[in-house]
């Protein structure tokens, strides 16, 4: 039994390995010194601290929008509003930081609050629609996404803008709302080990709490929970409202960490990493977090590589987006015969 | 003619549906074949129609041996299939759904004018009157079906199949269709019927072959045999094992089912006016043919739906519009029929199986204590020798008797005080199934009310205090199982040849 | 206020891809198969137009290089799904991942710059002058003169409202998508429907794309859809599954978004209308589910 779990991460992380050498290698031969851009990808993000603290910083955003999808996922929903909650999420806070007259220490914690419940609305509303109405919670969050980023452009614009500053973007955010840099010559800032303790509570929650058991089974066969008396609509409902808080949660600690103004035009593009990373986390929470470190890791490779060699970073993009139709396609990852091949004893794994 | 010869059939999974099976269908004759849940029909009309192939043995079509390996091949061999569960689509109208896929054609497009008349001069050569421009959903179950015939014949057909045709008509409705099939013969079709409604196979049938266990057990014209003959060579003889019957242990009704009333399109579904007793110690036996009623009433009485009408009592206190959740507070367990659709999850270990819904008495704060949680399991799969990996292994990779005692397990051992039991034993191994129902009837001794629904006559006869025989979704006989109560006794009831009540 | 009757060349303007997109979503929708990889399909084709007809400067050979690209990442999807069996909606977000990275390297391996193609001396479709109408006052100026890919869209209406309702493929596409088994049941061979059904729903946002990078400007920038592929899926669903509808739908939004382009500059809040065509089919979807839950309580 853990033999077969066993090749199944094998099996994942082979799939892994090949589709980015898939992307890589072709790209690589289109240099002068392929070598030396295969080098750079992979080993280059290891070669000083600033990067590997880019590693990090890149990760910490992705593991509170891969919990999220986590979470969701494992409850038989298929909310995507994960990206929209990220975005209002970081404007919320950003506003509630300008607007809320707390001192000092009270800033942060409140603005976060602030921004993780006006962001959460993202993927709560689609919830509601869905456990009232039976309306897809897939098809109204790809909408709302969209929505909130509007919505949110038009907040930025009339309330939180900067006159002063020659773009479109918000007042400066007050010293004491950023959060404290960790590690000198880095930017890693105080939001990673929130993320870190997120991803770790969410594994507890999931694992070892009645709520996160009961949405598990909801998640893993609905009549199952309605044979046990559960409701399962209110399950999913509670799964699209705690993955839309740490989303949002996740947009605020990302402004407050890095940011000096609000100036996101676009959505930003992390809650579609999280999708990424759940996936190749097989929906654990605590394998979100290596799941997220990998994806920085191919992040500052590709930037590396698209300092140094004529290729840009969109490489790592291709790479992500192989990765999500491998990893979930049941021919490859299900199939008996590769499981077999990678140590698993009886195809009772793969069903 | 059609022949079958030695078919048999084994699933990869070891499932044995059909063995050596043997008979002929004249040609321009109503064939019965009769038999219980579980005894083969289905497969052998599914492997007629193309849709499953046999392991082994030859069918031949006026001496031709025929292999049909999709309903298309079958269709070109002039076989027509008309499913239990229509094969139609809703949103399309009568004549695109008689004609799907061999649509006559006027340049790139569908030819609606000749499409149109083709339907109607079906319609009029074999008087099944459709309107082939009504949009199906807006049809009526009984008017549907003429439209699935009308598929079914639509392609040169020979031979028709029908597979429980009236499991989802009214009795006038039964009666219309029944002259339609009897022209259809006298047109010179061929007819295959399947029913285990033997007052239907007396009305219609030439000869009958029945199946018991995926064998041949009788085959002879109608008129060489009689209905209580039929019944046996249906039901079987009577098993040996001893009679166990829990005794009631107070007068006092624990569940009182007053005028149940479900209206419902599918015929499993339905009730009507259904009235129950069950006391604290006893079992009741449910007897019925599949799709009399059962699944109904075991809906409407785990919560998982309210009724029509009618009203639901535990200790003469109503509940009504009271949900699955409400009902295993009060003391519900319910072993399901379906026990990997319902009963448990494949992908959840052996311990989240077994303790879901109890989970919450493993609690320390909030967090749940995974340690006591896997040594109850542990405990589980020692009492009830569950043959299996560690308690940490996913319920998928167990066999079906020992899945179905870990589902069991989890909820016998809920204390229940009223436990409805459903098919307990259905397709697992003898040693898994005398253990599971030793333990219903303990649960009955310490003073549980139970409600056991089985196809399986010797587990109903071997069990029950008393036995109640749906019929249509009706209560058609209510007898105490004393030892005068056999599977030849049962037989008219279930088939709605007798009714008692 | 507003001139509305001069706006009648803006909405078609912006509708034109909307229409063409919507009906690529209708089309793959009606067989099943929820197209949301349809963004990348025409970011696909807006590139790929751009780029072939600034090599062989031909505007058609362009069009039908974008109609081929929306093809082929159509069959892309198609592998993920049928072959590799992935999941339906997680292949189509990986789609449009794969487009944007994709052409974003293409352009630049081409141009050397990531954001425009300016430095590419592509091609615009032509604009169509109809014969007789065009004489016609007030009413000549506002229906003559559009892109041919505008007319080939409303066009393409009734054209798709035939190939579903009147030919064997559209019956077929219609029974796979509402019952498979069924279909299955009675031989018809749902794969091959699926497939067709992707393959079109692929030339569609192809020709969408076309117009975006040919229509009006002559050039591919990064992410020039900029989500109007989200906007052809909420055409769809506000369509209620007819083509008709669907092209009402995505008049209807595009008409908000023309109202928000000539509003621009005059003070008036863009962004709100720019939200518009997101929450319009979320409400199209409340009233349709819950109609659906009160007909099924009966």
């Amino acid at each position: 039994m853990i033999r077969n779990a066993l090749a199944e991460t094998a099996l994942t992380l082979a799939i892994v390995f090949v589709v980015v050498a898939l992307v890589l290698v072709p790209l690589a031969m289109t240099q002068a010194d392929p070598v030396g851009v295969v080098t750079t990808f992979l080993f280059g993000p290891f070669k000083s601290i600033r990067h590997i603290g880019n590693i990090i910083e890149l990760a910490t955003p992705s593991m509170f929008c891969g919990l999220a999808v986590a979470l969701i996922l494992r409850a038989g929903m298929f909310n995507l509003g994960v990206e929209g909650a990220f975005f209002l999420g970081g404007l919320g806070t950003v506003a509630a930081a300008l607007i809320l007259p707390l001192p000092g220490p009270w800033l942060a914690p409140a603005a976060l609050l602030a921004g993780a419940v006006i962001g959460s609305s993202v993927c709560v509303v689609p919830g509601v629609l869905r456990a009232r109405y039976g309306a897809s919670e897939l098809v109204s969050s790809l909408m709302l996404n969209f929505a909130a980023l509007f919505i949110g452009l038009y907040v930025l614009n009339v309330w939180l803008r900067d006159p002063a500053a020659g773009a479109m973007v918000s007042f400066k955010i007050p010293a004491d709302a950023r959060l404290p840099r960790l590690i000198e010559g880095t930017r890693i800032h105080i939001g990673v080990l929130l993320a870190l303790a997120a991803c770790g509570l969410g594994a507890l929650y999931l694992f070892r709490t009645a709520g996160g058991f009961e949405s598990r089974i909801a998640g893993a066969n609905p009549s199952f929970a309605a044979h046990l008396g559960l409701d399962v609509a209110r399950i999913g409902l509670r799964a699209q409202i705690l993955g839309g808080l740490i989303a949002a949660f996740g947009g605020g600690i990302e402004m407050l960490g890095l940011y000096q103004r609000f100036s996101w035009q676009a959505l930003p593009g992390n809650g579609w990493t999280g999708v990424t990373v759940a996936i190749l986390a097989r929906d654990h929470p605590a394998l979100v977090i290596p799941a997220a470190l990998f994806l920085g890791w191919l992040q500052v490779g590709g930037d590396l590589v698209a300092r140094n060699f004529d290729i840009p970073n969109e490489a790592v993009g291709l790479m992500q987006a192989l990765l999500l139709v491998t990893v979930t396609a049941a021919a490859l990852t299900r199939n008996p015969r590769l499981l077999r091949a990678f140590g698993a004893r009886s195809p009772g794994a793969a069903r | 003619m059609i022949r079958f010869e030695h078919v048999s059939k084994t699933y990869p999974n070891g499932t044995v549906a059909l063995s050596d099976v043997g008979f002929s269908v004249a040609a321009g004759t109503i064939h019965a074949i009769c038999g219980e849940n579980g005894a083969g029909k289905s497969t052998l009309m599914k492997i007629l129609s193309g849709l499953e192939l046999p392991s082994a043995g030859s069918i031949s079509i006026n001496g031709e041996p025929v292999r049909p390996d999709s309903p298309r091949a079958a269709a070109a061999l002039g076989i027509g299939m008309v499913h239990q569960h229509f094969s139609l689509i809703g949103s399309l109208t009568v004549t695109e759904n008689i004609l799907l896929g061999q649509e006559p054609r006027r340049g790139p497009f569908v030819d609606r004018a000749k499409a149109r008349a083709r339907v109607l001069d079906l319609a009029a050569r074999y008087s099944l009157d459709v309107d082939p421009d009504a949009k199906l959903a807006t049809l009526s179950v009984a008017a549907q079906q003429k439209v699935e015939i009308l598929k079914a014949l639509s392609r040169d057909t020979r031979i028709l199949i029908l597979d429980e045709p009236t499991a989802v008509l009214s009795p006038p409705e039964t009666e219309e269709l029944f002259r339609r099939l009897v022209a259809l013969r006298e047109s010179g079709l061929t007819i295959l019927f399947i029913s285990h409604k033997l007052k239907e196979v007396r009305a219609l049938a030439q000869q009958v072959t029945t199946l018991r266990a995926g064998r041949v057990s009788g085959d002879a014209p109608m008129s060489a045999i009689s209905d209580d003959e039929i019944a046996r060579l249906v039901m079987g003889e009577a098993g040996t094992s001893a009679i166990v019957r829990p005794e009631p242990q107070s007068a006092e009704a624990r569940i009182t089912v007053r005028g149940l009333t479900l209206r419902a399109r599918d015929a499993n579904d339905r009730l009507d006016a259904i009235d129950l007793a069950i006391r604290p110690g006893e079992i009741l036996g449910i007897a019925g043919v599949d799709g009399s009623g059962q699944r109904g009433l075991v809906k409407v009485l785990t919560g998982a739906c309210q009724p029509d009408a009618g009203m639901i009592a535990w200790d003469g206190k109503s509940v009504a519009g009271a949900n699955t959740g409400a009902l295993r507070r009060r003391g519900l367990a319910h072993l399901p029929a379906d026990r990997f659709r319902d009963g448990g999850s494949r992908r959840l270990t052996l311990t989240e199986n077994a303790l879901a819904g109890a989970h919450r008495n493993y609690r320390f704060g909030p967090l749940l204590k995974p340690r006591a949680m896997i040594e109850t399991t542990r405990g589980i799969i020692d009492r009830f020798a569950v043959r299996c990996p560690g308690p940490l292994a996913p319920l998928g990779a167990l066999s079906g008797g020992n899945a179905q005692k870990i589902i069991a397990a989890r909820e016998f051992g809920s204390n229940p005080r009223f436990l409805i039991v459903d098919q307990p034993t259905r397709g697992i191994d003898v040693a898994a199934a005398n253990f599971i129902q030793d333990q219903i009837v303990a649960l009955a001794r310490s003073g549980c009310a139970v409600l056991l629904l089985s196809a399986d006559l010797d587990e109903l006869l071997r069990l029950s205090t008393r036995i109640v025989v749906l019929y249509a979704g009706r209560i058609v006989a209510s007898l105490p199982n004393d030892p005068e109560l056999t599977p030849a006794r049962l037989g008219p009831f279930m088939l709605g040849l007798e009714v008692a009540a | 206020m507003i001139d509305l009757l001069g706006l009648v060349p803006a909405i078609l303007r912006v509708s034109t891809p909307l229409i063409l997109a919507g009906l690529g979503v209708h089309v793959s929708s009606r067989a099943g198969v929820l197209n949301i990889g349809i963004e990348g399909m025409m970011l696909a084709g807006a590139l790929a137009g751009v780029v072939i007809s600034a090599l062989t400067q031909n505007a058609w050979l362009g069009l039908v290089a974008a109609l081929l690209a929306g093809a082929v990442l159509a069959a892309l999807l198609s592998v993920a799904i049928h072959l590799l069996r992935a999941d339906l909606v997680l292949s189509g977000i990986a789609l449009n991942m794969a487009a944007l990275a994709g052409t974003t390297l293409a352009l630049f391996a081409l141009t050397g710059d990531k954001g425009i193609s300016s430095s590419l001396p592509s091609l615009t479709l032509p604009m169509v002058r109809l014969p007789l109408i065009d004489d016609i006052p007030i009413l000549g100026p506002l229906l003559s003169g559009h892109n041919v890919l505008t007319y080939a869209g409303l066009l393409a209406v009734p054209l798709v409202a035939i190939l579903v309702n009147r030919t064997p493929l559209g019956l077929a596409m219609r029974a796979v998508g509402e019952n498979p088994e069924a279909a299955a049941a009675t031989g018809v061979p749902v794969l091959r429907v699926q497939v067709t059904a992707l393959l079109i729903s692929g030339l569609f946002a192809g020709a969408a794309g076309a117009f975006l990078s040919m229509g009006y400007v002559s050039w591919f920038s990064q992410n020039m859809t900029a989500g109007r592929g989200f906007i052809a899926l909420a055409a769809d669903v506000m369509g209620f599954g007819y083509a008709w509808g669907t092209m009402a739908a995505a008049l209807l939004l595009g008409t908000t978004e023309a109202i928000t382009l000539s509003l621009q500059g005059f003070g008036v809040p863009s962004e709100l209308l720019q939200a518009i065509p997101y929450l319009v089919p979320v409400l199209a979807m409340v009233i349709h589910a819950r109609r659906r839950k009160r007909r099924e309580a009966h």
